[in-house]
């Protein structure tokens, strides 16, 4: 399976249709959607809820009915991921969305996972050395 | 229930925590039941046929619930649709594959390719296997 994890700045602009990377991420997640073949197949779209606070995507907004009918799905933080996280901001001193992004990579086994973020650097630094693939938007 | 509705709904439903589960009186035929059950005992690809065919909805919701929710974007906002150049972009960044930095040459492949191939619906896949093989044959 292929796990796709949107980062702050890909849900800002899902959410926001006229912003300069929509179309961006929309061809990201209509590659996603095509994707075939038993390892390759597409998992949901995984949305941290630390992101979704962060990007400040309040799923009741009407404005973003389009975005919510994308099977973009929220990773809440358990207590175990909640520590894990907590971790990784005090080691890297990166936000808690990164954060729970990194903390949550942490917990697959052998998904193949892409983050799409603005981000990189954060991104690499937090998510374990595993096979994860990271997207520049 | 509209189309929009069942798929808020559908969606609504896969998020919510897995609550009691249900006995079904699903028909099958008894040639996929029988080879299910084999998948489980004899090959132990799941824990349990339930298992195995709860799995195999989700995956296969999964799927199309992000296809039904591209569609509706797309109908809300037409030009939202991507091109065939734009997807395979997309998909040589996540891949890794090595054009994910030429976007000129995915767009001249595009172009080859539907030329090639006219009436054809191409896939990100058939675009960047043509690059592949373009590259090998010049080599």
């Amino acid at each position: 399976m292929t796990v796709l994890i949107l980062d702050n700045e890909a849900v800002q602009a899902l959410v926001t249709r006229h912003h300069p990377k929509f179309e961006i991420v929309v061809a990201h997640l209509e590659s996603h959607a095509r994707r075939g073949g038993q390892r390759q197949l597409p998992d949901a779209v995984w949305v941290p809820t630390t992101v979704r606070v962060e990007a400040g995507w309040d799923r009741t907004d009407p404005s973003t009915a389009h975005a919510n009918r994308l099977n973009l799905r929220d990773r809440p933080l358990d207590s175990d991921r909640a520590n894990a996280a907590a971790r990784l901001v005090q080691l890297h001193g990166v936000s808690p969305a990164d954060a729970h992004i990194g903390a949550m990579v942490e917990t697959l086994g052998d998904e193949v996972v892409i983050v799409l973020t603005s981000d990189p650097k954060d991104i690499a630094r937090v998510c374990p050395p595993r096979s994860i693939r990271i997207v520049r938007i | 229930m509209d189309r929009l509705a069942a798929l808020d709904r559908i969606i609504e439903l896969l998020d919510a925590p897995e609550g009691p589960t249900v006995n079904t009186s699903m028909r099958l035929p008894d040639t996929l039941r029988e080879a299910v059950a084999l998948a489980v005992g004899a090959l132990d690809l799941a824990p349990s046929t339930t298992t195995f065919t709860a799995d195999a909805m989700r995956t296969e919701l999964n799927r199309v619930v992000l296809r039904a929710g591209l569609d509706a974007l797309y109908e809300e906002y037409p030009d939202a649709r991507p091109t065939l150049a734009q997807v395979t972009l997309a998909r040589a960044q996540q891949d890794g594959h090595p054009s994910a930095d030429e976007p000129h040459t995915i767009e001249r492949a595009v172009g080859a390719l539907g030329a090639a191939r006219p009436g054809v619906e191409l896939d990100p896949d058939d675009v960047l296997l043509w690059i592949d093989a373009q590259r090998a044959v010049g080599a």
